[in-house]
């Protein structure tokens, strides 16, 4: 490492609109980058964190303007460059990946020609043909893809999310830049393919000395790839430094508390409540295939989303199902709640088969398992009173409208809002408020199981932790029976008494929470825990020896 | 009550709308004082025929009869109004409940429906119109269910792709899950969600009403007891180098109202559905 820095953004602040929630988007922010080291940006939404990364390339949002600082890249001044200085910049010495592959490549274009086009927006006419086709190989080598040669000539859908960030990493690469903006590149895909990535990452930079700026929300990540690091909260830098000293032996309370909110690090507080022994719900060979027709004279396409799968639900009892995506594990909650009908199987649920039922039964029979989404943007009607909301379900079983508002109000209480939110609509709260209010909707019902579709994904990790506790009080407390969807392992590991993995639409494992994660029987298991990001800093969950723990 | 109170005043903010919506209630008051501003029957003769606009007698002139142009225009705007608004109505409450049925259930039933809604769309619509009044009989009721029936299945395929996109939406299972009976769920949650779209393509369609009843009274297909302004272009065209103002006026009337019906169905797209709007608004 030469001491030099490569980027340096001294006392950066970006001015946000007059009438937003604050002065400044980005306010006093100082930290540099230097060649050949990882320096991750960590922060939760609202940070400010893209917008440090975005003003270096100055691709801020209209209505955002630096309104002070300066960034300083080897002699140029970005926040003051001409257009045509940035555009030399963009893309060549300084070049910049994206959270979603798919959006950030062209759908109509191969991506060998995507690859070829970064190339010669910059070599110009100096470069032959041929010699741009071989280095587009070479690239697709690079970034670890198989057959360079027949992966250059298909088109993004053909690929899958890995394949797509690693072509978006072979554009960044093209020009050997010296500085990589990386913004959130893992945080859509799975927890395996995000492995391979970071991995990806960590090599391209060793190889070729570069400087990397990796902004993630995720402590896990952080541990896994930074050499230093600097965590903002609103706009502002709060601490920096390296990364063993940063989350080691934090200084600064915020960053204590992110750290703390890194889920698998905490016990499971609540082991050992008393579980009931009768099943309360058994599914038994549960198959779904999709099909989709594509036209008249095509033949029809069947996507077998859930094969033969077998689950047991006791009273009080908590099954965490985790997968990646396109396990199938989605589609299983839905099948439980019968959004989805599936085409074989039978679910005994309450003493009769739930998969039977018909009209007015199904729907006498629906208050006893109700449902928390993962998004809590879509999932409440944006024209309906929070508190509306929360009182219908009852009111619709027949409880007087009194007290059905009666009780929601004391619901919104029980969540941790106030009660006026029952007046209000739901775009005036945030996206943990929204969880809670779900959650409100989901338990006014008191139904006997719960199903926690990704209910915690969308939120920052110490919303996240928030709504794990008051998860797991409500438990306690209504005697909810949980099944968990996720695919986050730690946070399974906080809240699942039991835990089922599948793959492609199969359950490969499932047992008590200690044991999938102390003695995992089958290698897909053991892949995933290996994936798990932070593993050197947290340990894994149910090790409680390498935990981390602050004196 | 306030969203109301909202929604009006950034539809004031629009300045195109604004001009719209003074324009149309323009021609709402002129229809509604109608009888008092001319106290006789539009189909008297009131005048010597052929007297030019602003000529005495009259102001607007009279026609081949000797009937006042500006009666004329003054009670044409009931008819036109009357019947754009009616015939759109008819239209919504066939096509919203053809697409909320097909969007809403999906399947076999969307299938079959969907079809019925092409079999309509693959007769060209003012064809099916003249069709229509010419084997009923050109009665007012005859009209509206005339340009109802051609209107209608733009709305169902609109209703139909807005169900089908909220009907997956999490909120709406949410409502399914709470055991809402299907209907409320549609009515509660599914419909309130999807009316702007289908409030803004109603508005534009009562512009096009008008203009298909312009076409079918100059065609002579209008109901012959009321005075229309397509009737009134109709009459008059034989006589049009004598007699400009008798085709000229109504023109204006029919140009003036479908403008205005226009600019504030585009004012109500731009306050209702402020993402899809062409313009954007403050950052």
């Amino acid at each position: 490492m030469t001491d030099e820095p490569l980027l340096s953004i001294e006392n950066l602040s970006v001015a946000l609109p007059k009438g937003g929630d604050r002065q400044f988007a980005v306010e006093n922010v100082s930290l540099a980058v230097r060649r050949n080291e990882i320096v991750c940006l960590v922060g939760e939404s609202g940070s400010g964190k893209s917008i440090t990364a975005h003003a270096v390339l100055r691709l801020l949002p209209p209505g955002l303007d630096v309104a002070a600082g300066a960034i300083r890249f080897k002699d140029t001044d970005l926040a003051r460059a001409d257009e045509g200085t940035m555009r030399a910049l963009r893309g060549g010495p300084i070049s910049m990946i994206f959270q979603e592959p798919l959006s950030a490549l062209n759908p109509l274009t191969r991506v060998g020609q995507q690859i070829a086009e970064a190339i010669i927006t910059h070599a110009g006419a100096k470069l032959s043909g041929s010699e741009v086709d071989a280095r587009v190989i070479e690239l697709i080598a690079a970034v670890g893809l198989p057959d360079p040669p027949a992966l250059a000539r298909s088109y993004p859908f053909q690929l899958s999310g890995g394949q797509r960030q690693r072509i978006m990493i072979a554009i960044a690469m093209a020009n050997e830049p010296a500085l990589l903006l990386a913004d959130e590149p893992t945080t859509a895909l799975d927890v395996t393919t995000q492995k391979q990535i970071l991995a990806l990452v960590r090599r391209l930079q060793a190889e070729r000395g570069m400087g990397v700026l990796f902004i993630t929300h995720d402590f896990g990540v952080v541990a896994d790839i930074a050499d230093r690091v600097v965590v903002m909260r609103n706009g502002c830098v709060v601490e920096q430094g390296a990364v063993d000293e940063v989350l080691r032996a934090p200084k600064n309370d915020y960053t204590k508390a992110l750290i703390a909110a890194v889920p698998g690090g905490r016990p499971a507080s609540m082991r050992g409540h008393a579980l009931g022994t009768d099943p309360l719900l058994v599914a038994r060979g549960l198959n779904k295939v999709f099909t989709s027709r594509q036209g008249v004279f095509r033949p029809v396409r069947r996507v077998p989303a859930v094969q033969d799968v077998a689950l047991t639900l006791r009273p009080r009892e908590t099954v965490a199902v985790v997968g990646e995506s396109g396990s199938g594990k989605s589609t299983l909650a839905r099948m439980i709640m019968r959004l989805i009908e599936p085409d074989t199987g039978a679910i005994d649920f309450d003493g009769v088969d739930f998969l039977k039922l018909k009209g007015v039964q199904l729907r006498a029979m629906r208050r006893k398992v109700q449902i928390v989404f993962q998004d809590p943007f879509a999932a409440l009607d944006p024209r309906q009173k929070v508190g509306e909301a929360i009182a219908r379900g009852p009111m619709t079983y027949g409880t007087p409208p009194v007290d059905a508002i009666a009780e929601a109000k004391r619901l919104l209480a029980r969540v941790g809002l106030k009660e006026s939110a029952y007046e209000r609509y739901p775009h005036e709260f945030s996206g943990g408020q929204r969880q809670r209010i779900c959650i409100a909707r989901a338990i006014a019902l008191k139904p006997l199981v719960l199903v926690a579709d990704e209910a915690v994904s969308a939120l920052d990790v110490s919303v996240q932790q928030h709504i794990l506790e008051l998860l797991a009080e409500l438990r306690e407390e209504m005697s909810l029976a949980m099944l968990f969807i996720t695919h986050d392992l730690r946070v399974a590991s906080e809240i699942a008494d039991r835990i089922v993995v599948m793959r492609r639409g199969e359950i490969v494992e499932q047992g008590e929470t200690q044991s999938v994660f102390g003695a995992p029987q089958h290698a897909y298991t053991r892949e995933l825990l290996e994936a798990i990001p932070g593993r050197s800093l947290f340990g894994r969950p149910h090790e409680p020896s390498a935990n981390l723990r602050f004196a | 009550m306030r969203r109301a109170l909202n929604t009006l005043a950034s539809f004031l903010r629009h300045p195109a709308g604004v001009i719209g919506l003074v324009i149309l209630i323009g021609v709402v008051v002129l229809a509604i004082v109608a009888p008092t501003l001319f106290p006789v029957d539009p189909w008297d003769m009131v005048a010597a025929p052929f007297q030019p606009p602003f000529d005495g007698e009259t102001w607007l002139g009279s026609d081949m009869l000797g009937r006042d142009v500006a009666a004329c225009i003054a009670y044409g705007a009931r008819v036109s109004l009357l019947i754009g608004v009616s015939s759109t109505l008819a239209a919504l409450v066939i096509g919203v409940t053809v697409g909320a049925v097909a969007g809403y259930f999906g399947g076999r039933v969307d299938e079959v429906l969907m079809r019925f809604v092409e079999l309509f769309q693959t007769i060209p619509g003012f064809i099916l119109a003249i069709l229509l009044v010419a084997t009923l009989g050109p009665s007012l009721t005859n009209v509206i269910l005339a340009i109802g029936a051609v209107s209608w299945p733009q709305l169902a395929r609109l209703t139909r792709a807005e169900f089908l996109r909220l009907r997956s939406r999490e909120f709406v299972q949410a409502a399914v899950c709470q055991g809402q009976p299907p209907l409320s769920v549609v009515l509660r949650h599914i419909l309130p969600n999807a009316v702007s779209p289908i409030i803004v393509t109603g508005s534009l369609m009562i512009a096009s009403s008008i203009l298909i009843e312009s076409a079918l009274s100059f065609m002579g297909l209008g109901d012959p007891n009321l005075m229309s302004w397509g009737f009134m272009i109709g009459a008059s065209r034989s006589v049009m180098r004598q007699a400009w103002w008798m085709s000229v006026f109504p023109g204006i009337a029919i140009f003036l109202t479908v403008l205005a019906i226009n600019l504030v169905g585009e004012g109500l797209n731009d306050t209702l559905n402020p993402r899809l709007s062409r313009k954007a608004r403050g950052a």
